[in-house]
């Protein structure tokens, strides 16, 4: 099963093509934001260079959030354009599960961290006992205090000795986190730093050996916060 | 000749729309999923809402316009896209979306300029237009004259050096506490209401150039407001009948002087603006005193629609004029 991985939920824009759980080609870019330009360039050329076409393809993964909430829009426009016009199912895969498995076979508490602005992070725990991240806690914005205090919390109730940082949410706040967890900290190291688009493809594999598959008209971006104009409104979603 | 069968997209601003139109005249079907409702509790568009609700509806307009024109995905001959100007956030859905379905069926794809797919409204529904033509075109976020000597060939004689017409509407309406979106607040106020009872300026008529300036009038008619309300004798259907006649005086008076100067026999109307009934009426009885032709679309078509689109975008089709994949969507104007 063909599956093509795209992420644009961050700064990092993503592109893997994987065959099942082989990755055959990944493109990986941490530069300038403008995913409006780079991304379907990347992805016809992940294709060609594997002489395939779109329709080749058997399904399409994407990262739905949390992330710059144009940059999600970007990443799942493009995967419902191709979704729709090859006829392949769409995948929509948390940013912060792809960031957790970069991680795995480890007894630690997994907190990717995502820069949310506004002092705060898009968080969520999780396990990583085995190959795939196992979830402990919904989507959430909160302070990098907030979410410390939690993961400690968290931590200690579920027999956890070390907690894992990874994600670009960590930089700005390296400094108290460091001093926070002392020894009990573990920073990912460069490569698993950020979201890897052969991380979502593998998670949507998983997903898709199951035919567990989302609606590609009604897959909504994740954006764990309203717009700032609805929350001065004092609504919920729209 | 073989038809050609373009897919337009639209998500400038708060409406998702998807169109498909035959050898850029003939509408095949056109899907507008409209935002007012939701902007409305916010008094205006608000970019993020007006984005999220693109992405939430893109995919289920263009899937509507194919159900809707009994066609394959396969059966259209391009993609065509607003990728400039508008909101930035908003663009990106629709361009974000319409390169990946062009390229997931192999056809290619046509970036178009928003205020060239108004323009082109007209051409959807006139087939006797002759050139040199003078357009105005008056939305939102525009307010130009144009020479136009071709369907696709257009100079900016002058544009507006603030507020836009519809912008104007919109804050006026706003502030005389008539309701979002101005522009049918303020003409239906003004249906109860008297010009002249107030008076307000007409800002520019006396200049020679064809520039127009709406903030000035906007605070003119908001501090008269004022005033008349501290005395306790402000009536706001007088104030928008005033507003609205100092407004569309300018815009007919100025286009009807280019119109005499640059000896153009034909006056096009475009944009949401151009739905005016006023508007309508003034530039109607002025081109029959000056024996000059009128045209402007049909209500539906003056407002944001992707028929317009696909149809500006047959004229690219028919020079080869592509877009590449790497495109980005450009907020502010530039074309024209
Ligand atoms: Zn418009």
């Amino acid at each position: 099963m063909y599956i093509l991985a795209i992420d644009s939920a961050t700064p990092v824009a993503g592109l893997a093509l994987l065959n099942d759980q082989k990755v055959i080609r990944e493109e990986f870019i941490n530069f300038k934001k403008t995913h409006s330009e780079t991304l379907m360039p990347g992805v016809d050329r992940v294709l060609h260079d594997c002489e395939m076409k779109a329709a080749d393809l058997d399904a399409i993964a994407v990262t739905v959030g949390p992330g710059s909430f144009t940059g999600l829009r970007i990443g799942l426009a493009t995967a419902k354009g191709l979704s729709m016009a090859c006829g392949k199912p769409l995948l929509g895969i948390s940013t912060l599960d792809v960031l957790a498995h970069n991680i795995v076979f480890s007894n630690n508490l997994v907190c990717p961290l995502l820069d949310a602005r506004k002092q705060e992070v898009y968080t969520a725990f999780f396990a990583a006992e085995g190959d795939v991240p196992k979830r402990l806690t919904q989507d959430m914005a909160c302070s990098p205090q907030d979410m410390a205090e939690r993961a400690k919390d968290l931590a200690s109730a579920t027999g956890k000795s070390h907690i894992t940082l990874l994600g670009d949410g960590f930089y700005p706040y390296e400094e108290y986190f460091r001093e926070y967890f002392k020894e009990d900290l573990l920073v990912a190291p460069a490569p698993l730093m950020l979201p890897r688009a052969a991380a979502l493809g593998s998670l949507a594999w998983h997903r898709a050996k199951n035919n567990d598959f989302d609606d590609t008209f009604s897959l909504r971006p994740v954006y764990v916060r309203l717009s700032e104009a609805e929350y001065k409104l004092g609504k919920g979603a729209l | 000749m073989k038809d050609t069968l373009i897919l337009g997209i639209e998500s400038s601003c708060d409406e998702t729309a998807a169109a498909i139109v035959k050898n850029g005249q003939e509408v095949l079907s056109s899907m507008i999923n409209s935002q007012i409702s939701i902007h409305q509790q916010f008094g205006g568009v608000v970019p993020e809402v007006a984005s999220r609700k693109h992405i939430e509806n893109i995919a289920l307009v263009v899937e509507t316009a194919f159900r809707e024109a009994g066609l394959q995905y396969n059966d259209i001959d391009a993609v065509a896209v607003t990728n400039r100007p508008g909101l930035i956030g908003a663009l990106l859905v629709g361009l974000s979306f319409a390169k990946a379905f062009a390229y997931g069926i192999g056809k290619p794809l046509i970036a178009v300029d928003h205020l060239q797919g108004h323009i082109w409204a007209n051409f959807l529904e006139h087939r006797e237009i002759n050139f040199p033509a003078i357009c105005l075109v008056v939305s939102g976020g525009h307010t130009n004259l144009l020479l136009m000597e071709g369907t696709d060939k257009s100079r900016l004689l002058g544009e507006t050096r603030d507020d836009a017409a519809g912008e104007a509407f919109d804050k006026v309406a706003r502030f005389l506490g008539l309701g979002y979106p101005g522009g049918p607040a303020i003409q239906k106020a003004a249906q109860q209401g008297t010009a002249g009872i107030y008076s307000l300026p007409r800002v520019f008529l006396d200049r020679d150039d064809y520039e127009f300036s709406f903030s000035g009038l906007k605070t003119a008619a908001m501090n008269l407001w004022i005033k008349q309300s501290r005395r306790g004798e402000a009536r706001a259907e007088d104030m928008a009948a005033e507003f609205q006649a100092a407004l569309v005086e300018v815009l007919v008076e100025k286009t009807i002087r280019a119109a005499k100067n640059y000896q153009a026999r034909t006056i096009l109307m475009a944009g949401g603006v151009a739905a005016n009934q006023l508007l309508r009426q003034l530039m109607t009885i002025r081109a029959q005193q000056e024996g000059l032709q009128l045209f402007y679309p049909s209500l539906n078509l003056c407002t944001d629609n992707a028929a317009m689109i696909a149809g500006k975008a047959y004229s690219d089709y028919i020079r080869g004029d592509f877009s590449p994949l790497n495109i980005n969507a450009q907020p502010g104007l530039n074309s024209l």
